[in-house]
């Protein structure tokens, strides 16, 4: 009887090391279990069932009508005359009310960030070039994707498009920032006038 | 003392058998080890930088051993900038091409891990790559074939962005479209629609209206030769198509064959047979002895190494509410990771997308299109689509959102979590130090389940700290720090722990 307890243990222990090659599907535990050593005390981002939430969210959209610190108000609307209108009467502020030495002038370093930036956002379906022979374009998976050459742009409507999206092309607004939307919408005119040269 | 000798001769022949089967298996480990464990190496310290197949930060790596001598790559990977300075002319060619980048040195690889990993850029079965070009021709049809592609490029070039053959995208479907009108109609509509609308014509306003008064943007530059071929397009795509299938059937990779377990088992089973021997059957008491040590000493051994493991979650790989493939978006399409991670740049977390950003694609992408496998076809991928417009309320055949839907989170499960303890900064390592994401998340652009690549324990934090170098081009607010602090080292570069990476204070407080 006894061997037999013993074989059997050995037997478990042989199938205990067997099954660690599956893949691994839950966490493992830790020390301290659940103590607030490990685990927040304040809300972890993006958590839910929270009570004080009516929707139980921890991540909630600003409420209507406001607009969050450090976020600039963008009074254009969402419409073919909101474009229009961006596209004739937008100017970027980096030119014009800009001092010298502000962050905000048409710089080298804001052209450099303009183009990181739009290497990461843009150039997927853009084109590296701004020719509309992005990745996603060569793969066919988005097309007819304009070439930057062939349409009449203004810094006003690259921003707008940028902030609001056209036609197939979704909004980036929450992807960049105030200052970064007009450092692509520079980079894009660079690339434009690269382009018709 | 009879017993003992009775059982002296199959206690040997025993003894013998197990070495033979230790050896047989070991060599066994060996000859396979070597490409695999190059890929092994090559995931955790090259794959942030080099692809096998395509350039990444630095050259694809395929085959690099038939342009390279084996000691120039030892050396190179050992210390590029030592090769450099030494005036060798293709390092210096190699550096100046990747934009002056150095490559990160690896001093510490043994020769027999960088000749496995030089197996593994060779051993790697070539990825079938077999495209087929849409513009087949179909002369045989009857149907003017070049036309057809002609038009097809147009649309491509022109339309595609607002046009769809067989669905609504932001204007009406195409396909057919020459029943409907007349040639002459759309010459005129493509050509200025707002002039059609302005002469009254009937047919013009109503799908004006209908598409919510945003106006087709004019194409005067076409000539009719275009749009005739068009026209064509619209009407016969399906041969291009029919011819495009054919060739459309992309082989996927065999699965790795499992190597290790067989001969696992088997020396398990020979060590738990002869655990039994011993105790139950042998009678020899020294053998008793010895073999409880050994139990004792790898009990020891496996509970430490259990201990230590706690809380480590390398591998973790929780099943998501969507099966997101990031091979299909980073890897295969090349979207890059902030596109989706945009947080990264500037928070502490690197953020996951809110919906409206998968919608950017997925708009006008309801279709899954790429190779398929047994489990995962082409209704799978389609149903996990759908999960999104789910969530958020897509209405697809119409191309809205629906109004007053109630939208439903996407419910992501975590995988990479410090404990509460230890402070993480991700715009740190992206925006100023400017390190790739795979550097600590592995080839994810490789994965279609994501798993925790990294053990992210205190060690592994410290341990890259030390070795690397502050990136200071391009950045003022290291250059004067940078400047004091070498002086202080008297070292040409300070790493990350000399500028104060390895202080507790910066990560505990």
């Amino acid at each position: 009887m006894k061997s037999f307890i013993k074989i059997t243990s050995v037997f478990a222990l042989i199938i205990a090391l067997v099954s660690c090659n599956s893949e691994q599907r839950s966490r493992k535990i830790q020390y301290m279990g659940d103590t607030d050593m490990y685990d927040a005390v304040p809300y972890e981002a993006y958590s839910a069932d929270h009570k004080v939430f009516k929707n139980g969210m921890e991540a909630q959209t600003p409420v209507v009508g406001t607009i969050a610190r450090g976020k600039v108000a963008y009074d254009y609307p969402n419409s073919e005359v909101g474009y229009q209108l961006a596209k004739d009467s937008l100017r970027s502020p980096m030119k014009f009310k800009a001092p010298l030495d502000s962050i905000y002038r048409v710089s080298k370093a804001n052209l450099a960030q303009g183009k990181h930036l739009y290497n990461i956002y843009c150039a997927v379906c853009h084109g590296k070039k701004g020719d509309g022979q992005g990745d996603l374009v060569k793969r066919e998976k988005f097309l007819g994707v304009p070439n930057y050459k062939g349409r009449q742009i203004t810094e006003g409507s690259i921003y707008h498009v940028i902030m609001y999206g056209r036609g197939i092309m979704g909004s980036h607004a929450s992807q960049l920032n105030d200052k970064e939307r007009w450092q692509v919408t520079h980079y894009v005119e660079q690339l434009r006038n690269d382009l018709l040269k | 003392m009879k017993s003992v000798n009775q059982h002296r001769k199959p206690l040997r022949l025993f003894l013998s058998s197990l070495i033979f089967i230790l050896f047989f298996t070991m060599q066994l480990f060996a000859q396979d080890g070597n490409a695999k464990n190059g890929k092994k190496i090559f995931n955790a310290n090259c794959a942030a930088c080099h692809k096998l197949d395509a350039r990444l930060v630095g050259p694809p790596l395929k085959g690099v051993t038939e342009k390279r001598t084996k000691e120039w790559l030892f050396s190179w990977i050992k210390d590029s900038k030592a090769l450099i300075e030494s005036g060798d002319a293709d390092a210096i060619a190699i550096f100046e091409e990747y934009n002056k980048i150095p490559m990160t040195g690896y001093s510490d690889f043994s020769d027999q891990d960088l000749a496995d990993v030089l197996a593994y850029t060779d051993d790697k079965p070539v990825k079938d790559a077999s495209g087929t070009s849409g513009a087949a021709t179909a002369a045989s049809l009857g149907i003017d074939s070049l036309q057809v592609v002609k038009g097809k490029k147009i649309f491509n070039a022109n339309c595609a962005a607002c046009h769809k053959l067989d669905a609504k995208l932001v204007g009406p479907p195409l396909a057919n479209i020459a029943d409907k009108r007349s040639a002459d109609w759309l010459k005129l509509w493509i050509r200025d629609n707002g002039a059609l609308r302005a002469s009254g014509d009937a047919d013009a306003i109503a799908i004006f209206d209908e598409y919510n008064g945003s106006p087709m943007t004019a194409f005067p530059e076409l000539k009719d030769a275009d749009i005739e071929a068009l026209i064509a397009f619209t009407s016969h795509a399906s041969i291009l198509e029919a011819k495009a299938k054919t060739g459309d059937t992309e082989v996927s990779n065999v699965a790795e064959v499992a190597s290790i377990p067989w001969a696992t088992y088997l020396v398990l089973l020979v060590v738990v047979l002869f655990t039994i021997w011993v105790y139950f059957i042998s009678g020899n008491g020294f053998l008793k002895l010895m073999m409880t040590i050994a139990i004792l000493i790898a009990t020891g051994y496996f509970l430490y190494a259990w201990l230590m493991g706690i809380g480590v979650d390398q591998g973790y790989k929780p099943i998501q509410p969507i099966a997101f493939s990031h091979k299909i978006h980073a890897g295969d399409n090349k979207i890059d990771c902030q596109y989706c991670h945009s947080n990264a740049k500037h928070s502490k977390l690197s953020g996951i997308p809110s919906v409206n950003v998968c919608m950017n694609c997925h708009k006008s992408i309801a279709e899954y299109t790429g190779p398929v496998t047994e489990e995962r076809d082409k209704v799978f991928y389609d149903g996990e689509i759908q999960k999104i417009y789910d969530a958020i309320g897509w209405d697809k055949e119409k191309l809205t959102y629906i109004e007053g839907y109630k939208q439903k989170p996407i419910e992501w499960v975590r995988i990479h979590n410090l404990p509460d303890f230890a402070y993480y900064n991700h715009s740190q390592h992206v925006t100023v130090a400017g390190l790739e994401c795979q550097t600590c998340h592995g080839p994810v652009e490789e994965m279609d389940e994501v798993e925790q690549f990294s053990p992210l324990t205190m060690g592994w934090c410290i341990e890259c700290h030390k070795k690397t170098e502050l990136k200071v081009e391009s950045n003022g607010y290291y250059a004067k720090i940078h400047e004091e602090l070498s002086k202080k080292y008297g070292v040409k570069k300070v790493t990350v722990a000399q500028m104060g990476g390895r202080e507790c204070g910066k990560c505990h407080y």
